[in-house]
């Protein structure tokens, strides 16, 4: 992504702003033409009318041809109340009777009996339309064609085209505007899927490699199905992975048995304090790392079993007294008492009651291994929307400064941990739509609190 | 029309009188007449030349009171006729020199023909705006006055009944009674002006059977034609003419105002009004005075000036008191403003006009003469 793509929204819009923008130009000189041929069209009607009303007053009276104008025939040119209006009338012999004799005569070459041509031209430095009627005599003295030849400024013309141009280019905007509008909804319309697809993308669990099932319109189709095949490659990778570790702590723990036993076995001889000591040291590391591969293999079964197992109606109560019972031999070590304050009736939820024994367990664990000094108190408590496992202790705690790193995996390396336990609970709680937090009791205490949606919450 | 049945017998005084009437060309001024000056009120800054067919006696209050307004401007003013006028400021344009700086004409029928030969140039101010529509074309020539054009009488010679108070019985008058008004009935010459032409061309295309009627009494009755009104306004005053027919309706108030004992009558069929024009030539040395003047002309301050001092009436119809048919013409429709507008161009053609006045002066002065 070196360079920023325009977006598709963008794209498009440019787009159709440029071919709107397009259609209205040539739709507004397509108006200005029309408008002006309808203009030319009415005021010719008129110059015509006019110029047939003239040639109508010619009239030959003691052979002479004579034309008294009417008045009329200017009230009609006049309608266009600003327009200049300039005739001549022309005998047979060319002569110009009345009028402005430098008006050019136009050569019309329209048949005689067809209505006459009506044309442009200049006259005293401005544009006219002018036409000319002929009228033929045949009386002995005056013989031939007399013409009228009539013109008249095109101001009213204009007017009047620009008017009827204004008005469509009026309507070719609001046409566009609407257009683009129309546009932009359409587009912002037909791209929310691509926004759908992006959230149910963004808004997965890092640790969701299920399909994606969200519906899409054809076009996206390609793109969903490609990453659903990315995350099928994804998901067989990780669950090889998480084989491999299950595997590989599951072929450990049964040579580090045989050497805890060894160890025992080796305790039990005679030595030198010093050997002792070192003995002791190694006891003590061989116990570790048989944790270490314990926790690895819950780990990995905790995840198999978030994305495999489907969850299932369970009680809280139950599987709390499970955990503790199986932790509590490591308790007994310590001498440490511990209390389980539980409700009388079973607490009922969706979940997955392995995943969940083993956070508990993990939690206990955790309390008992770097707190806890003498006492640790187990309780479940039903809230409104939640079930909340509250481990207390009376030891120390964690600063709150490394809340956030403890839920990660190896992200407080203990002395004596493996930095595992509280990151399998944090799993096992969001596979179950819940969280970890903290608390620190008012005293000498700290609690770990597991939330879970109660099964009438909205993720059950 | 018929001129056997002329009456033979009329005295020689009028009759040489009315030769040197069709004789004479010009009885007012000549082209180019001289040149009144009003000089600036303050230091002269620029000139505004006026070239007028309408009398310096009413555009006087006028003018002084732009210069008011416009201390710095000295105002040139050129008296003609009508046609000189005309004459002059045609010739001018197709020259393409400047012939001063605004007209003023009440010829506006020339004007307009002026205007359509690209001669104007327009004035777009308020003031412009707030004329009527049929007193401005193309916003080059506007009508800024309103003048009913009316009969005249001496009070003292024409007795009530025979005041006439309408075309049709003006008519009927001088055929009725020969004996009192043979040669005693005064209208423009509308050879020699061009505000008579356009009077009776207008008067001819009201009704025509009136009109024809009007021309054949008026010829039989032998008319005195003169180029101007105040010719025949003066010859009412004095008694030798009864009757001043077209007249235009603020020289002959003004005459009234002056203590004159003239009649005036707006004819009750019609009565034509006329607006004076002004119009901004395009050749104009100094065209933004020429604007400020003709917006002067027609803004309130120059109308209300106009009305009180000069020319009596306002586009509304206002008029002085006491004036028999005067508020009244444009209420009921019996006013009839000759609309500045291109149809102008008919009475301007020069065909027409060679024929309407070969018309006119066969029935008229061929016939008064004989």
């Amino acid at each position: 992504m070196a360079r920023r793509e325009p977006s598709l929204f963008s794209r498009l819009i440019v787009l159709i702003s440029l071919v709107l923008l397009a259609g209205a130009a040539a739709l507004t000189t397509a108006a200005w033409y029309y408008a002006r041929e309808a203009a030319n069209d009415a005021y010719d009607r008129l110059l015509v009318g006019a110029a047939y009303q003239m040639a109508e007053a010619l009239n030959v009276q003691g052979g002479t041809l004579t034309v008294e104008l009417p008045v009329s025939a200017f009230e009609l040119l006049a309608s266009s109340e600003r327009d200049r209006i300039f005739y001549k009338v022309v005998d047979p012999g060319g002569r110009t009777l009345t009028g402005y004799a430098d008006l050019v005569t136009p050569e019309s070459d329209a048949p005689a009996m067809a209505s006459p041509a009506v044309l442009d031209g200049r006259f005293k430095g401005v544009d006219v339309r002018m036409t000319k009627v002929g009228r033929y005599f045949s009386d002995p003295s005056v013989q031939g064609r007399v013409d009228v030849v009539v013109a008249q400024t095109t101001e009213a013309r204009t007017a009047l085209a620009r008017e009827l141009t204004l008005r469509a280019v009026a309507l070719v905007i609001a046409m566009s505007a609407l257009a683009l509008g129309g546009a932009v909804f359409a587009i912002r319309y037909a791209l929310r899927p691509i926004g759908r697809v992006g959230a149910v993308l963004r808004d997965r669990d890092p640790h969701d490699v299920t399909l994606i099932t969200v519906s899409t319109p054809r076009e996206l189709r390609p793109f969903v199905s490609a990453t659903n095949e990315f995350i099928t490659r994804l998901k067989s990778r990780m669950d090889l992975m998480q084989q491999f570790i299950a595997d590989a702590a599951h072929q450990i723990r049964t040579p580090l048995t045989a050497l805890k036993a060894q160890l025992q076995l080796l305790s039990r001889q005679p030595m030198e304090p010093q050997a002792l000591q070192y003995l002791t040291r190694v006891q003590e590391r061989v116990d570790q790392l048989s944790r270490l591969a314990g926790q690895l293999l819950s780990h990995a079964m905790v995840n198999h079993r978030a994305g495999a197992v489907p969850l299932e109606p369970v009680d809280v109560v139950e599987i709390v007294r499970h955990a503790i019972r199986e932790a509590v031999p490591e308790a007994l070590d310590r001498d440490v008492l511990t209390s389980l304050e539980l409700p009388p009736v079973p607490v009922t939820i969706a979940g997955d009651a392995i995943s969940l024994k083993e956070a508990v367990k993990n939690v206990v664990d955790n309390a008992i291994r770097h707190g806890a000094p003498t006492q640790l108190t187990l309780r479940v408590r039903q809230e409104l929307k939640t079930v909340e496992i509250e481990v207390e202790d009376d030891g120390p705690g964690i600063p709150p400064e490394l809340w956030p790193q403890v839920t990660e995996r190896f992200g407080t390396p203990s002395p004596d941990g493996s930095g595992l336990g509280l990151s399998i609970a944090a799993d096992v709680l969001a596979a179950h739509g819940g969280s970890l937090s903290f608390r620190h009791a008012d005293e000498n205490g700290f609690a770990v609190i597991m939330s879970l949606p109660s099964e009438t919450g909205p993720n059950s | 029309m018929n001129g056997l049945k002329f009456p033979l017998c009329r005295p020689t005084l009028l009759c040489l009188c009315l030769l040197w009437a069709v004789v004479q060309p010009s009885a007012g001024f000549t082209q180019g007449s001289p040149t009144p000056m009003f000089p600036a009120l303050q230091t002269e800054q620029e000139v505004l030349s006026i070239h007028a067919a309408t009398d310096r006696p009413a555009m006087e209050p006028l003018i002084r009171d732009f210069q008011l307004l416009n201390p710095n401007t000295r105002v040139e003013f050129v008296e003609y006729v009508t046609n000189d006028l005309f004459a002059a400021a045609n010739k001018a344009c197709q020259d393409g020199r400047p012939l001063g700086d605004v007209l003023l004409s009440s010829g506006v029928d020339q004007l307009v023909k002026l205007a359509n030969d690209g001669c104007a140039r327009s004035v777009d101010s308020p003031e412009t705006q707030t004329v009527p529509r049929w007193a401005n074309w193309r916003d080059e020539v506007f009508g800024f006055t309103f003048e009913p054009v009316v009969f005249v009488y001496n009070r003292e010679k024409v007795p009530v009944e025979d005041v006439p108070k309408t075309h049709l019985e003006i008519a009927d008058l001088l055929r009725l009674k020969p004996e009192t008004y043979q040669g005693r009935v005064g209208t423009y010459d509308i050879r020699q002006s061009g505000i008579g032409y356009l009077l009776a061309f207008n008067d001819s295309q009201q009704t025509t059977t009136t009109y024809g009627r009007l021309l054949e009494s008026l010829g039989r009755a032998q008319a005195v034609v003169r180029c101007c009104t105040g010719e025949i306004l003066d010859e009412i005053e004095a008694g030798r003419l009864l009757i001043g027919y077209n007249m235009l309706a603020s020289y002959a108030y003004a005459r009234v105002r002056a203590g004159a004992n003239l009649g005036l009558v707006m004819p009750a069929d019609y009565t034509l009004v006329l607006s004076r024009g002004a119009m901004l030539l395009a050749e104009a040395s100094n065209a933004t005075a020429g604007a400020r003047f003709i917006s002067y002309l027609l803004s309130a301050r120059g109308q209300t000036l106009a009305q009180r001092e000069a020319f009596f009436f306002g586009f509304a119809g206002e008029g002085p008191t006491g004036l028999e048919g005067a508020a009244s013409i444009v209420r009921t429709g019996i006013a009839r403003p000759i609309a500045i507008s291109p149809a102008l161009l008919a009475v301007q053609d020069d065909e027409r006009r060679r024929r309407f006045i070969a018309d006119w002066s066969r029935s008229l002065v061929d016939m008064a003469t004989r």
